[in-house]
């Protein structure tokens, strides 16, 4: 081999173990950069808002973001290696309770930096406090795209059937429904995404969501409340409250082809529904929502909600926690916050932006009167083992092809 | 051609650091870490507690990872004898002179070019649905109201229904490994069969079956593998939180190991562990099939 090709071999060679380091020396930006990864796909309108603020707040402050959309999964699986892997990663988003529970040790105490801007002035008290709670006691995370969980309805289908008021107790919700079947509209479905929620919601309702957790975690099925629950629901199945779709309702059937198209009438969901199935409700669609009811002897009513947000975290690492911060007060305040509302159909964070989208203003009166917060499903997937029994048994409950006795039996012997 | 040690250590070397890096690595710490609890699957390794056998003792006794085993196995006999035989039988039909091979071949491999969420939702959604699906009006035409009526994606057949529509996917792709497997088999063994008077059922009995040993002991493999990685199917048809009916153990070890959208506990180590068993199981089925299928001598 001649002298030219060894030496042309090696620089391939090289070349190819040079561009293997290529990723590692990447991995941290520029130090004047901010990098924030976001829980959004650049696609989403939520995205795609978040993306026009970065880009303003860039052009009017000269400060360079590095705005990378991991997606809900992207950040669910890499966003903690990274972090623990020393990647550079000033900003960060998700739902309150992850960033708070499970990304809570990489973030940034925010109570000066929020007490220096004054920024809880025009911030809703309620998603601030549920903030601190998440954080134990602390501001580590400023929410934005509030939400609250509860039914949401078709207006024009209540109307079809003479009722005139939201419901709030069980009786009323009982009261509804028969009006409803009565006018010959299905009152309500579900998806088998939110069953958990269902069950969440009404143990809660009887117990509180302590105790669901203790139910949960510690198998106290034999718990006359998981009875009493499964009564309750048995009862709505036996009465042809719930769709005959309830039993196979892959998530979204339900939302989609049924309650968007007009065929059911009320649907437990978050207030990111009418957002999602906007395409298919159209534009003449009224969205109406109410708390989940009170059950007699109940261990709180309807101010008690599962209501919360997505949250911004800055690491604790960060060089640039003011300006990480500024980029945070400029998408969820002002012009932004409402551009992100509009475009998303979501509730803003700003009070200053007074004006909901129609779709969802219906959420705020329900917003407004929320004292207390459930987290996600009212603490019914806590346990991770039990989760895919407890949904597979309570969809059978909601179709009618368990009864409760049966369901109780199940969750005793599963647990 | 000289060989030049050197020159052949610089050209492997990338592709032995990437292996080392990318694959061996990870082995070792997940082997590892099945024998720790940790809280997360990046926590530094200071942080981590023996357990000792711990994972693996707890699995065996989590009802929800016996079910998930149990749905695999199942997966893995009944759609494994289903997609074998099909497959099997529409190779020999295509290898037997049918007319427009090409066709039917590109016709049955069909499923294996479109995304497996397009097609899941084609299942759930135009075929199995209750109200509109392709079964449910085939029956309702023929006036069988019953059947019409059954609930193919309700609690109780949400397994068989994720069975089928799996199944249905994967019979083109082990038909063209059969193919592959027939097509190479001299013709010569044909002829002087047909010569002595064998029918072609008799010659797909003893030359057929017996020459594709091998072939056999590939499809069991690959079928082992695509089974022990269940999991995009199953999220299809319990979108966001598992159901035992189509749990599997990836789906249970994704789970723990990620969480899900309740603030449940991640357990990496207990998920390292059933990543182990899992490797275990695809190593023991490996060795049976290699034990059953011992190679011949033949060669042809």
């Amino acid at each position: 081999m001649g002298l030219k090709k060894k030496l042309l071999s090696a620089a391939l060679c090289a070349a190819m173990v040079g561009t293997m380091a290529i990723p590692a020396a990447t991995v941290s930006a520029a130090d004047d950069t901010l990098v924030y990864w976001s829980m959004w796909e650049s696609t989403e309108p939520q995205g795609q808002a978040i993306q026009e603020a970065v880009d303003a707040y860039v052009a009017e402050t000269g400060v360079k973001v590095d705005l990378q959309f991991k997606g809900r999964t992207g950040n669910r699986e890499a966003l903690q290696p990274a972090l623990d892997g020393g990647t550079q990663i000033d900003i960060f988003d998700e739902d309150i309770d992850r960033v708070n529970g499970m990304y809570g040790k990489y973030l940034l105490d925010l109570e000066d930096l929020a007490k220096e801007a004054n920024y809880e002035e025009t911030a809703i008290p309620a998603m601030m406090s549920a903030c601190r709670e998440a954080g134990d006691g602390t501001l580590k995370t400023i929410p934005y795209q509030p939400n609250v969980f509860a039914f949401f309805y078709n207006k024009d289908l209540f109307e079809q059937a003479g009722i005139e008021s939201e419901p709030t107790t069980w009786a009323e919700f009982l009261d509804v429904c028969q009006k409803l079947k009565d006018a010959g509209i299905t009152p309500m479905t579900m998806d088998d995404a939110y069953a958990t929620s269902v069950i969440g919601y009404h143990l809660g309702r009887l117990v509180g969501e302590e105790k669901v957790v203790e139910i949960v975690t510690e198998g106290k099925w034999d718990d006359p409340a998981v009875l009493q629950m499964a009564q309750d629901i048995e009862n709505l199945a036996t009465s042809g409250y719930y769709s005959e779709m309830v039993g196979s309702n892959v998530w979204p059937a339900g939302q989609n082809t049924e309650l968007a198209l007009g065929t059911a009438a009320m649907y437990l969901n978050g207030s990111w529904l009418p957002n999602e199935v906007k395409d298919m409700a159209g534009p003449d669609f009224k969205w109406g929502c109410f708390a989940y009811p009170a059950l007699e002897n109940g261990a709180n009513g309807v101010e008690t909600n599962n209501f919360g947000a997505q949250v911004f975290g800055i690491n604790k690492d960060t060089k640039l926690a003011k300006e990480a911060f500024d980029l945070i007060t400029y998408i969820t305040k002002g012009e932004y916050d409402k551009k992100l509302s509009e475009m998303s159909v979501g509730i803003p964070a700003d009070t200053t932006n007074a004006e909901w989208p129609e779709m969802v203003a219906c959420a705020k009166p329900l917003i407004d009167n929320s004292t207390t917060r459930f987290t996600w499903a009212v603490g019914v997937e806590t346990n991770v083992d039990m989760t895919p029994i407890i949904k597979e048994n309570f969809i059978k409950l909601m179709a009618g092809t368990m009864t409760a006795d049966e369901f109780v039996e199940a969750m005793k012997s599963a647990a | 051609m000289k060989k030049n040690k050197t020159m052949i250590i610089c050209f492997t070397l990338p592709a032995t650091i990437v292996f080392l890096v990318m694959f061996l690595y990870p082995v070792i710490r997940t082997a590892m870490m099945s024998f720790f609890t940790m809280a997360s699957v990046s926590d530094s390794m200071s942080t981590w507690e023996f357990v000792g056998l711990a994972n693996y003792a707890e699995l065996l006794k989590t009802s929800i990872f016996m079910t998930a085993m149990k749905n695999m196995l199942m997966i893995w006999l009944i759609g494994g004898i289903g997609v074998i035989f099909f497959a099997l039988l529409f190779a020999v039909i295509l290898t037997n002179g049918v007319r427009a091979k090409s066709f039917w071949r590109a016709i049955i491999y069909l499923p294996n070019i479109i995304s497996a969420v397009a097609f899941a939702n084609m299942w759930i959604y135009y075929i199995f649905q209750k109200r509109f699906g392709m079964i449910h009006n085939i029956f309702a035409t023929l006036g069988l109201d019953k059947l019409a009526r059954t609930d193919y994606m309700n609690g109780d057949m949400k397994f068989w229904s994720l069975l089928i529509a799996f199944s249905f996917g994967s019979v083109g792709y082990f038909m063209l490994i059969f193919l592959s497997g027939i097509e190479r088999l001299p013709q010569d063994y044909y002829e002087a069969a047909t010569i002595d008077g064998a029918n072609k059922l008799q010659q797909f009995f003893h030359i057929t079956l017996p020459l594709l040993k091998g072939v056999f002991k590939t499809i069991l493999t690959f079928w082992t593998v695509s089974v022990v990685g269940f999991f995009v199917w199953s999220q299809m048809w319990s979108p966001v939180n598992s159901e035992s009916q189509t749990i599997t153990p990836v789906v249970y070890m994704y789970n723990i190991v990620f969480g899900n959208t309740g603030m449940s506990e991640r357990m990496p180590g207990k998920g390292a562990a059933v990543g182990i068993l899992m490797a275990l199981v695809v190593l023991l089925i490996f060795f049976l099939v290699n034990r059953l299928f011992r190679e011949d001598d033949l060669e042809f």
